[in-house]
C-alpha cells in the first residue's frame, strides 16, 4: 500500500511539473498555430540562468524565479515577431513552416548554450535538493516538493491571465474564432505576440522547476519537447485544464506502472495510452 | 656516334642534374609535408560532454608528438570534425575524410554507436580504425582494420569490481543485488558482465528492470529495489539518470552496502555537480591516470602544467592513448600504408598509457580489470591493489 502511495504522490508532483512544461507549448499551439520547437530550449536557457543565479547563493536561486520569466516573456515576443511571424505569413503549411523555423531557433539556441556553458551536464543544486520530507512510509524529496510548487504556482497564474484578464480572454477568443474576434476589435498581432511571451514564460518557469529534479545540458531541450508534445497531444491542444489532467496522467502512469509491470513497458504503455485517446477523442481529453 | 645522337646526349646530360636537384626538392617537400588525420566526435549534441575530452586528447597528442619531431620525421596534423552526436553523420564526414580529403590516416570516433559505425566505414576503405569500438559486437564482426586500444568494453567493466568483492570474506559480501539498467547498447553490455559477475560470485539478482530514457522519475526503481532487501544496488546507466538515481536512493533513504554506476560516475561533473551525495559509488574502467603504465606519469604531469588539470578526465586519456596507439603502428612499421600498420599491430605488443596491448583476431587486447570508486569526490583506483590509490570503503555509510 505503502508503496502504491509513494507512486502515485510522486507521479502527481512529477506531473505539475510536466504540465508547465507543456501548458505553454499547448498554448502557442492553439492560439497561434505554431508548433515551437524552441519551447523547451527556452527551458533549459531559463535553467542554466538558474544554475548561474544559485551560484551567488539561495536569494539567487529566488531571483531567477522572476528574472527568467521576464527575460523569457521578452525574448518570446521578440521570436515570434521577428521569425515566426514572418516566416508563417504567406504560407498554406503554417504549423509545418513554424515547425521548421523554430527547429531552428532551437538549434542555435542549444548551440549559443554550449558555447558559453560547454555541452557538459548541470545538475541544480540547493541545500535543501536532496533532503526529503517523511511521513510514515512515505518519502517526498524537497527539491521535487519545491519544484512542484513552483509549478502549482505557474498553472495557476495562467489560469488566471487566461481566463480572468481581458489579454487573456482575448487570447482565447482568437484561438476559438479568430475572425469573430477581429470583428469584436481585438488586435490579433498583438494578442498572439502576448501569447508567445506568456508561453515563453511559462517554459522558464518550467525550467526552473525542472532543474530541480533533472540533470541538463544544451542538449536536454529534445528530451524534454517529447514530454511536452505527449501531454499537449492527449490533453488537448490549447486546454490548459486539459495539459494540466493529462500532465498528471502522465506523472502518475510512469511512476505507478512499475509496480505492476516491468518499467521498460512505460514507453509502450504511455505512447498505446497516446493512440488511445486519440482514437477516441482525436482532439484530446479537453477543449479550450 | 652521329651528331644528332650526341647533341642530345648532352641535352639529356645536362637536364640529370636537375632532375635530381628537382626530386631532392620534391623528397624535401614531402617528407616536411605534415601526416593529415582525420576523425569526427561529437562536439555538439548530447555526446558533446565527453566528445569534447576525446578532441582534447587527440589535440594534446599531436602537440606532443611534434614536440619531438612528428611521425616519421613529419608533423602531424589532426582534423576533428563535428558530427553533432549523429551517427549519420559521423560515417558520412569520415567517408568523406577519406574519399574527399584523402587524409593519411583516421582515428576513432564516440560514443560506441557511432565508432561501431565507423568501423564499418573504415573496413569498407582498409583504413586503420584505432577507438573504443561498440562493445563485444562490434569486435565480433571479422573485421581486420579496427582495434580497441583500449576498447570500452561494456562487457567487461565490472571485471575488477568483481574481483575486488571476491576478496571480501563471504559473510560480509552482498546477499542479493538488484538492478535497473538503461535499455541501449552501452547499458545492456555493462548488464552482461554484470550477470557474469553475479553468477560467479553466487549473489543472486532479485530484482533486473529496464528503463529508457528520458525516465520521468528514479524513485520507482529505486523503491522497488529497496523493497526487495537488496544490499547490492546496480545502476547501469549515463550520468543525467545516475544522479536522478543517488537523490531517489537519498530521498528513500535507501542504503545498500554496495552501489554501482554505470558510466556516469566517471565524468568529472559526477563530482562537481553532485558534492558528497556522489561519493562511495563503486564502477569500472578502462584506464586510470594513476595506473603506472609507460608514459602515463609524464603525460600526467605535462597536462597538469599545459591544461590545468590536477587529474586528467578519462576521455582525455582515451583520446591520447588511441592517438598513441596509431603512433606506435606507423613508428613500429615505419610506414603509413595501412596494411602495414595492421601487419604489426598483430604481431607486436605496443606500449601505451593503456598498458601493454597485444592485439588479438578481433582487434581486442586482453581484458582489463579496474575498479574504481568516488572517495571524498575524488575517482580513486581501489583494484587492482598493486595500483590502488586508496583503500575501498565498504560497506558504504548510510545517508546522512
Amino acid at each position: 500500500m505503502e508503496s502504491l502511495l509513494q507512486a502515485i504522490l510522486s507521479g502527481l508532483f512529477v506531473g505539475s511539473i510536466l504540465a508547465l512544461l507543456s501548458a505553454g507549448f499547448g498554448l502557442v499551439w492553439g492560439a497561434t498555430g505554431t508548433i515551437n520547437i524552441s519551447h523547451t530550449a527556452f527551458s533549459v536557457a531559463a535553467a542554466y540562468l538558474a544554475y548561474w543565479l544559485t551560484s551567488f547563493g539561495l536569494w539567487g536561486f529566488f531571483s531567477s524565479l522572476i528574472a527568467a520569466p521576464l527575460l523569457a516573456f521578452a525574448l518570446g515576443v521578440l521570436t515570434y515577431r521577428s521569425i515566426v511571424r514572418p516566416a508563417a505569413a504567406n504560407v498554406g503549411e503554417l504549423g509545418l513552416v513554424t515547425l521548421v523555423s523554430t527547429l531552428g531557433i532551437g538549434v542555435a539556441l542549444e548551440n549559443l548554450l554550449a558555447a558559453i556553458w560547454g555541452p557538459g551536464p548541470r545538475v541544480l543544486s540547493l541545500p535543501i535538493s536532496t533532503e526529503a520530507i517523511r511521513v510514515l512510509d512515505v518519502s517526498v524529496p524537497t527539491s521535487t516538493l519545491l519544484a512542484a510548487s513552483f509549478a502549482w504556482l505557474g498553472l495557476i497564474v495562467l489560469w488566471f491571465f487566461l481566463y480572468k484578464t481581458y489579454t487573456g480572454k482575448a487570447v482565447r477568443a482568437v484561438w476559438q474564432d479568430p475572425v469573430g474576434a477581429a470583428l469584436y476589435g481585438i488586435d490579433r498581432d498583438r494578442v498572439t505576440d502576448v501569447a508567445f511571451g506568456v508561453a515563453t514564460a511559462t517554459a522558464a518557469v518550467a525550467g526552473v522547476a525542472m532543474a530541480l529534479i533533472y540533470a541538463f545540458s544544451p542538449a536536454t531541450y529534445i528530451e524534454w519537447l517529447i514530454w511536452a508534445f505527449l501531454i499537449v497531444i492527449v490533453g488537448g491542444v490549447g486546454s490548459p485544464l486539459g495539459t494540466f489532467i493529462s500532465g498528471l496522467l502522465v506523472g502518475v502512469i510512469s511512476t505507478v506502472v512499475g509496480l505492476w509491470a516491468p518499467f521498460s513497458w512505460l514507453p509502450v504503455i504511455l505512447f498505446a495510452f497516446l493512440i488511445g485517446v486519440v482514437l477516441w477523442r482525436p482532439t484530446g481529453l479537453f477543449r479550450i | 656516334m652521329t651528331r644528332v645522337t650526341r647533341r642530345a646526349l648532352l641535352r639529356t646530360v645536362n637536364l640529370v642534374p636537375l632532375v635530381a636537384l628537382g626530386s631532392f626538392a620534391w623528397g624535401q617537400g614531402t617528407r616536411r609535408e605534415p601526416i593529415r588525420i582525420g576523425c569526427t566526435l561529437p562536439l555538439t549534441g548530447p555526446f558533446a560532454d565527453t566528445g569534447v575530452w576525446v578532441q582534447r586528447g587527440y589535440e594534446f597528442w599531436a602537440e606532443d608528438v611534434n614536440a619531438r619531431g612528428g611521425l616519421l620525421g613529419r608533423p602531424v596534423e589532426v582534423r576533428i570534425l563535428d558530427d553533432a552526436s549523429s551517427v549519420e553523420r559521423a560515417t558520412s564526414l569520415l567517408e568523406r575524410l577519406i574519399t574527399v580529403d584523402r587524409v593519411d590516416l583516421i582515428l576513432g570516433g564516440y560514443p560506441g554507436t557511432s565508432a561501431a559505425a565507423q568501423m564499418l566505414v573504415a573496413e569498407r576503405y582498409r583504413k586503420v580504425y584505432i577507438s573504443m569500438g561498440g562493445h563485444m559486437a562490434s569486435f565480433s564482426r571479422g573485421f581486420k582494420y579496427s582495434f580497441g586500444a583500449p576498447p570500452l568494453m561494456g562487457e567487461w567493466w565490472y571485471n575488477g569490481v568483481w574481483k575486488w568483492l571476491g576478496t571480501i570474506r563471504p559473510a560480509d559480501r552482498p546477499m542479493r543485488a538488484a538492478a535497473i539498467t538503461l535499455n541501449n547498447a552501452i547499458g545492456q553490455a555493462v548488464r552482461q558482465n554484470m550477470l557474469e559477475g553475479l553468477k560467479r560470485l553466487g549473489i543472486p539478482l532479485v530484482m533486473d528492470e529496464l528503463y529508457t530514457l528520458p525516465l520521468p522519475s528514479a524513485e520507482p526503481l529505486v523503491q522497488k529495489a529497496k523493497a526487495t532487501g537488496a544490499d547490492l544496488f546496480i545502476a547501469n546507466g549515463f550520468f543525467g539518470d545516475g544522479v536522478q538515481t543517488v537523490r531517489a536512493m537519498k530521498a528513500l533513504n535507501y542504503n545498500p552496502k554496495l552501489f554501482l554506476q554505470g558510466v556516469g560516475s566517471l565524468i568529472p561533473e559526477w563530482v562537481k555537480e553532485l558534492g558528497p551525495d556522489g561519493n562511495y559509488v563503486v564502477s569500472g574502467t578502462a584506464i586510470h591516470h594513476r595506473v603506472p603504465n609507460p608514459g602515463m606519469i609524464r603525460l600526467v604531469r605535462a597536462a597538469k602544467q599545459r591544461l590545468g588539470f590536477d587529474e586528467p578526465p578519462q576521455y582525455f586519456l582515451f583520446g591520447y592513448a588511441w592517438a598513441q596507439a596509431l603512433e606506435k603502428a606507423v613508428e613500429g612499421s615505419k610506414s603509413l600504408k595501412d596494411d602495414d600498420l595492421v601487419a604489426y599491430l598483430r604481431a607486436n605488443t605496443i606500449e601505451t598509457i593503456a598498458g601493454k596491448l597485444r592485439f588479438d583476431e578481433r582487434g581486442l587486447p586482453e581484458p582489463y580489470e579496474y575498479a574504481t570508486q568516488v572517495i571524498n569526490g575524488k575517482v580513486e583506483l581501489i583494484w587492482p591493489v598493486s595500483a590502488r590509490t586508496a583503500t575501498p570503503i565498504y560497506p558504504k555509510p548510510p545517508w546522512k
